[in-house]
């Protein structure tokens, strides 16, 4: 028997369901409302809502924190690199059209990379806030995650509290 | 038509749950009454857009109802155990 069963199986039942769903609005952002940055918060809601469900220790077992860290930059460097390639290869900054031989191709082939820039880097800031905001009193002096059995007793008692 | 009428209809029950978010007496009350106020909402989007013939209004629908789903249970953990990175221990 575990605590919260029924949310728990809920939980996994919707957190697939959840990312499809954030895919979904990354690839058709061109064509309908979404984009990167509304899949990026989709992503980070579904890792809130594992956090919330399973606890800091087993999300952060899920997604490192440290990949976190190395996805906010690369995400950035995508976008800017996209720019930095078409004015290498004869345009503006950012100018999608000479991306590649077809100016629609290159059109296309521009939004979706920048829009995976900017999922991955909204997914990674918003998934780093909360686990920077929910793991205050759960790390040592390092910075590292505490597991559960080393939790101070004030933050496991609070468990008993009556709201 | 009859999605106007719809809207109509919604009105008065979102009414009646922001109502029991204001005065209900217990946290629960309150919690169950914002839960059902973004449901409402949720309806609410789902309907205008078929109203308006913009079925994009469904994905904004979709991820509304998750967001709320997300924070209700955010909600109840914060007041229930304290702390949003508590970990559930398995029952001895």
């Amino acid at each position: 028997m575990t605590h919260h069963f029924i949310l728990r199986v809920i939980t996994k039942l919707l957190i697939p369901l959840i990312l499809l769903f954030a895919l979904y609005v990354q690839f058709h952002g061109d064509f309908g409302p979404g984009g990167g940055f509304q899949a990026g918060v989709i992503i980070a809601a579904a890792l809130v809502l594992y956090a919330l469900v399973f606890g800091l220790n087993t999300a952060s077992a899920v997604i490192k924190e440290w990949v976190l860290l190395v996805l906010i930059p690369l995400g950035v460097l995508i976008y800017a690199g996209v720019g930095v390639a078409s004015l290498l290869l004869g345009g503006n900054y950012l100018d999608y059209n000479v991306l590649a031989h077809d100016p629609v191709h290159g059109q296309h082939l521009g939004i979706l990379l920048v829009e995976l820039g900017v999922g991955m880097t909204v997914a990674a800031v918003l998934t780093t806030i909360f686990f920077a905001f929910a793991g205050r009193g759960h790390r040592d002096a390092n910075g590292n995650l505490l597991p559960h059995s080393a939790l101070s007793d004030e933050i496991r008692n609070r468990k008993d509290g009556q709201p | 038509m009859m999605f106007f009428v719809t809207v109509i209809a919604l009105f008065p029950a979102m009414f009646l749950a922001l109502g029991r978010a204001i005065v209900g007496p217990t946290l629960y009350d309150r919690v169950l009454a914002v839960n059902s106020f973004g449901t409402f909402t949720v309806l609410m989007i789902a309907v205008l857009g078929f109203m308006t013939d913009q079925t994009d209004f469904v994905d904004i629908a979709l991820t509304y109802a998750l967001i709320n789903f997300i924070g209700t249970i955010a909600v109840l953990k914060f007041f229930v155990v304290g702390d949003f990175g508590y970990e559930e221990q398995r029952d001895q």
